[in-house]
C-alpha cells in the first residue's frame, strides 16, 4: 500500500511539474511571435477581444474537465447497478442548449464586429503588393497616383521597389497589403501586428498592418505549403518617417558596379554568369552593356526568385530563415531602443557584421540547408524547374567572389 | 483480468514499440521511428485509460452476462459479403498488372464489401433477438446504403441520357428527343396521379421497362459514338489570329457578358467611352496606371460603361526563347456589350524594364489606354 501511494505521488509530482512548465512558458517575454504581446493597432484589437474569450473558454473547459473527472471517479465500475438516467429531462436538456447558445452569442457579436473592422482597407497610407511562393515572400511597392511610394516622395525618379524577406513599413501608418501567391496557398502571419491572411493563387487578398513604434516583427507562413513550410518566414520592419524616406531613397539609388580589379568585380561577373538567370539585380548589365533581365520563369516552378538589388540592406536571406548579420550584430539591431532602431537598421550589413559562414554555406549547397525540390534527377513533374534554389556547384573561389560582390549590394 | 479492448490496445502499443525498434535499426529513419514511438506512447496511454475504466463496460464484472449477453448467442449466419470482398481482391490484383480501372473497381468493392460484412457481423451479435438485430443493421446501414444507391442510380440515368443526347445526329434532334422524353414522363406521372388504383406491380414494371430502355439506348449510343461537334472559336483564337479589333467575330457572338468572379481580382478596369481607369483592390480611387506582378496570373475585370461595344486588348511582348515566343503576343477579351463585363487573365513573363514601350491596356478602336507596371 505504501509503495502504491509513493508511486502515485511521484506520478502526481511529474504531472504537476509538466503542467507548471507549460503554464510558466506562457510568461516568456522574449517571444517574437507571441500573439499576447501586440505591438500594433490591429493586433491590439485582437488581443483586447481574445483575452476575455479565452477566459470564458477556459472557464468552460475547466468546468467540463472537472465534471468529467468527477464522473469518471465517482461512477467508476465497482459492480454496482447502472445509475438512474436523466434522458428526457426537459430542464436539463434545454439548459444545455440555451447556455452554450448564449455564450456563443456573447462572443459572436464583438467578434463579427472586429472581423469587419480588421478587413476595412479604406484610407490606407501605404499599399504594398505581397506575393508568396515556395518558400519566401516578395514585396513590391507600387507607385501611387501622385507618383509617391507609400505616400513618400522619392528624392530620385520613382520606380517600383522589389524586395523580399523583410517588408519595411512606415511606423504609425495604415499599411494595406495586396497579397497573392504564385504556386500554392500560403498564409501571411506576423502575430505582433495582426492575425493571419491566406494568400491564394489567382486572388488578391488584402490585410492591414500598423506598427506603433519602430522595430522588427517576426512572422511565418501559417498555411502548410510544402517541404520547407517551416522555413518560410517573414519580418516586418517599422521605421519612423525620416528613416523610411531614407530607406526608399536608398532602394532607388542607381546601380554601381564594383571597382575594377577587386574581388567584388570578379563576383559581379560570376553573378552575371551563374545567378542572374534567376535573381534580378536592377541595373546590372552584361559585357555589351545590355541590361540583364532575370528569367526565373524558365528555371523555377513558381516563376520567381528574390530580387537581390539591395540584399545587404536586409538582415535576412533564404526566406528570412537565416540572418545576414552575426548574432551579436543582430541582437544590436533587434534590441535597439525605438529611437535608435532606424539608424541601426539602415546601416545594413557591414563587412564586420556579415554572417559569412551561413551565407557561404548557402551558396555552397542551398538544398542542404533548406529542404527544397532541386535535385535535377527528380524534376520531371515540374518540367525540370526547381522549387527553390538548386546546388550550383560553385567553387570556393566563386563563392568568395560572390560574397564580396553581394556585400556591396546596399 | 484484462478486458478485450484493453488487450487490443496493449498489444497494439507493444507492436508499435517493437516496430519502432525494428524500423529504427533497419531503416535508420528518424521520422518513421518518431512516428511509431509516438503511436506506441499514445496507444499505451489509451490502454492505461481503458484498463482503468474496463472498456466502459459495466457488465465486465457481471458473470451472468457471460451466458446472457449477445456475444454468448448463436454465431453469425452465413454471409455473401466475403465472396464480394474476394472478387474485389481479385479485381484489385488484376488491376495491378492490367489497367487502373480494375484496381479502382476492386478497391471500391473491397471497401463496400468490408463495410457491409462488418455491419452484418456486428448487427447479428447486437442482441439475442434477431428481429431487433435486423432493425439495428438497417438503422446503421440505411444512411450509408440509400444515398450511395441513389447516387449510383442517378449517375446511370444521367450518363445514359447524356450518351443518347450526344449520339443523336443534330442539335435539333436532341431538342425533339428531350421534349418527347419530358412529355412521356409528364404523361405517365399525370396518369399515375389521376388513376390512384395503379398496382405496385404495374408501377414496378413500367419503371423497369423505362430504366431498361434508357440504359439500353445509352449503351447503344455510347458504343455508336458521339456526333461531330464543331468547335467554336475562343478569345485565345482571335488573339492568336490578331482579330482583337472592333469587328465582331464568331467568338464574340455567344460570349458571356457577365463575370462570375466578382471579388478578389487584381483590378477592375472601366471604360466610359473615352478613358480607361483602374480600381485596384486595396487602393482608394481610380488610377491611370496599374502595377501587376510578374510570372503570376492576374485577373482583371473589364467593364464597358460606354454606349457601344468595346474590347480590352494588351500586347504581351513575350520573350523569344530558343527562337520561339514564350507566350501569346497579345490577349483580349471578347467584344463587351454596353454595360457588360468580361474577365481577362494575364501572365507577364518579363518586367516592364525589359519591354521597350512598356505594357498598356488599350480599348480597341479608341484612344483609351492604361499603363501597366510590372516590377
Amino acid at each position: 500500500m505504501t509503495e502504491t501511494r509513493s508511486t502515485a505521488r511521484r506520478i502526481g509530482l511529474t504531472v504537476a511539474a509538466l503542467g507548471a512548465a507549460i503554464v510558466l512558458s506562457s510568461c516568456a517575454t522574449d517571444a517574437p511571435q507571441d500573439t499576447w504581446q501586440p505591438e500594433g493597432q490591429y493586433a491590439q484589437e485582437i488581443h483586447d477581444l481574445q483575452w476575455w474569450v479565452f477566459a470564458i473558454a477556459g472557464a468552460v473547459g475547466v468546468i467540463v474537465f472537472a465534471v468529467v473527472i468527477f464522473v469518471v471517479f465517482k461512477f467508476r465500475d465497482r459492480g454496482q447497478p447502472i445509475p438512474e438516467q436523466s434522458h428526457g429531462n426537459a430542464l436539463i436538456e434545454c439548459s444545455f442548449i440555451a447556455l452554450p447558445a448564449v455564450l456563443l452569442a456573447v462572443i459572436a457579436i464583438p467578434t463579427v464586429g472586429l472581423v469587419i473592422d480588421l478587413n476595412d482597407t479604406d484610407d490606407a497610407d501605404c499599399v504594398i503588393n505581397v506575393t508568396g511562393q515556395q518558400w519566401w515572400w516578395e514585396y513590391d511597392y507600387p507607385i501611387d497616383a501622385n507618383g509617391d511610394i507609400c505616400g513618400f516622395t522619392p528624392s530620385v525618379e520613382a520606380a517600383p521597389i522589389v524586395t523580399s524577406g523583410q517588408m519595411v513599413i512606415p511606423t504609425q501608418a495604415k499599411v494595406v497589403i495586396r497579397g497573392t501567391s504564385r504556386d500554392v496557398i500560403h498564409s501571411f502571419w506576423v502575430p505582433k501586428l495582426n492575425g493571419k491572411r491566406d494568400m491564394v493563387p489567382g486572388r488578391v487578398h488584402t490585410w492591414n498592418f500598423q506598427a506603433t513604434q519602430p522595430g522588427i516583427f517576426a512572422g511565418q507562413c501559417a498555411e502548410f505549403c510544402g517541404l520547407s513550410h517551416a522555413n518560410m518566414r517573414m519580418e516586418i520592419v517599422a521605421l519612423d518617417d525620416a528613416d523610411f524616406q531614407a530607406w526608399i531613397d536608398n532602394q532607388l539609388e542607381p546601380y554601381e558596379s564594383p571597382e575594377e580589379g577587386t574581388l567584388a568585380a570578379a563576383g559581379e561577373a560570376t553573378f552575371a554568369a551563374q545567378c542572374a538567370r534567376c535573381h534580378q539585380i536592377d541595373g546590372l548589365t552584361d559585357t555589351e552593356g545590355e541590361l540583364i533581365i532575370a528569367q526565373p520563369e524558365n528555371f523555377v516552378w513558381s516563376g520567381a526568385a528574390p530580387n537581390l538589388t539591395n540584399l545587404m540592406t536586409r538582415n535576412t536571406f533564404a526566406g528570412a530563415t537565416w540572418d545576414l548579420l552575426t548574432p551579436a550584430c543582430r541582437d544590436d539591431v533587434w534590441e535597439a531602443d525605438p529611437d535608435e532602431f532606424g539608424a541601426k537598421y539602415l546601416e545594413g550589413v557591414t563587412a564586420d557584421c556579415l554572417n559569412e559562414v551561413e551565407l557561404k554555406e548557402w551558396l555552397r549547397d542551398a538544398p542542404a540547408m533548406k529542404p527544397m525540390y532541386a535535385d535535377p534527377e527528380l524534376l520531371e513533374a515540374t518540367d525540370d524547374k526547381t522549387r527553390g534554389m538548386p546546388n550550383l556547384n560553385l567553387s570556393e573561389d566563386q563563392i568568395n567572389e560572390l560574397v564580396a560582390y553581394l556585400l556591396e549590394r546596399k | 483480468m484484462f478486458t478485450t479492448g484493453s488487450k487490443l490496445l496493449i498489444g497494439s502499443a507493444a507492436a508499435s514499440a517493437v516496430f519502432a525498434v525494428v524500423y529504427g535499426v533497419a531503416q535508420g529513419g528518424a521520422l518513421g521511428t518518431i512516428g511509431l514511438i509516438s503511436a506506441a506512447v499514445a496507444l499505451a496511454g489509451l490502454a492505461g485509460l481503458n484498463v482503468f475504466v474496463r472498456d466502459s463496460n459495466v457488465s465486465a464484472m457481471d458473470h451472468d452476462a457471460f451466458e446472457s449477453s449477445a456475444a454468448a448467442q448463436a454465431t453469425a449466419r452465413p454471409s455473401l459479403w466475403p465472396l464480394l470482398v474476394a472478387i474485389g481482391a481479385t479485381s484489385l490484383t488484376l488491376g495491378l498488372v492490367t489497367t487502373s480501372a480494375f484496381f479502382v473497381v476492386g478497391l471500391i468493392v473491397i471497401i463496400a464489401g468490408a463495410i457491409e460484412w462488418m455491419l452484418q457481423g456486428w448487427s447479428e451479435r447486437a442482441s439475442a433477438d434477431r428481429a431487433y438485430n435486423a432493425d439495428a443493421r438497417d438503422l446503421m446501414a440505411d444512411p450509408l446504403e440509400l444515398p450511395v444507391a441513389g447516387a449510383i442510380a442517378a449517375a446511370v440515368v444521367v450518363y445514359s441520357f447524356s450518351r443518347v443526347m450526344l449520339g443523336l445526329p443534330s442539335k435539333s434532334a436532341t431538342v425533339v428527343a428531350f421534349s418527347v422524353a419530358a412529355a412521356l414522363v409528364l404523361a405517365i406521372g399525370a396518369f399515375i396521379g389521376i388513376k390512384r388504383g395503379v398496382s405496385k406491380v404495374s408501377l414496378t414494371g413500367a419503371f423497369s421497362i423505362g430504366a431498361i430502355a434508357l440504359i439500353g439506348a445509352g449503351t447503344f449510343a455510347g458504343l455508336n459514338g458521339e456526333r461531330d461537334i464543331e468547335p467554336h472559336h475562343s478569345t485565345a483564337y482571335i488573339a492568336e489570329e490578331n482579330e482583337c479589333g472592333v469587328e465582331e467575330t464568331e467568338a464574340d457572338e455567344k460570349a458571356s457578358q457577365t463575370v462570375a468572379s466578382k471579388s478578389n481580382v487584381a483590378a477592375e478596369l472601366t471604360f466610359d467611352g473615352s478613358t480607361l481607369t483602374a480600381d485596384a483592390t486595396g487602393f482608394d480611387g481610380d488610377f491611370d496606371a496599374l502595377t501587376l506582378p510578374r510570372s503570376n496570373p492576374s485577373n482583371v475585370i473589364f467593364r464597358n460603361e460606354s454606349d457601344h461595344h468595346a474590347r480590352l486588348v494588351i500586347e504581351m511582348h513575350p520573350a523569344v526563347v530558343d527562337g520561339e515566343l514564350s507566350g501569346p503576343e497579345r490577349l483580349c477579351t471578347a467584344l463587351v456589350d454596353e454595360g457588360g463585363a468580361q474577365l481577362l487573365t494575364i501572365v507577364f513573363d518579363r518586367p516592364s524594364i525589359a519591354v521597350e514601350d512598356g505594357y498598356e491596356f488599350i480599348v480597341a478602336g479608341s484612344d483609351a489606354t492604361l499603363e501597366v507596371v510590372v516590377p
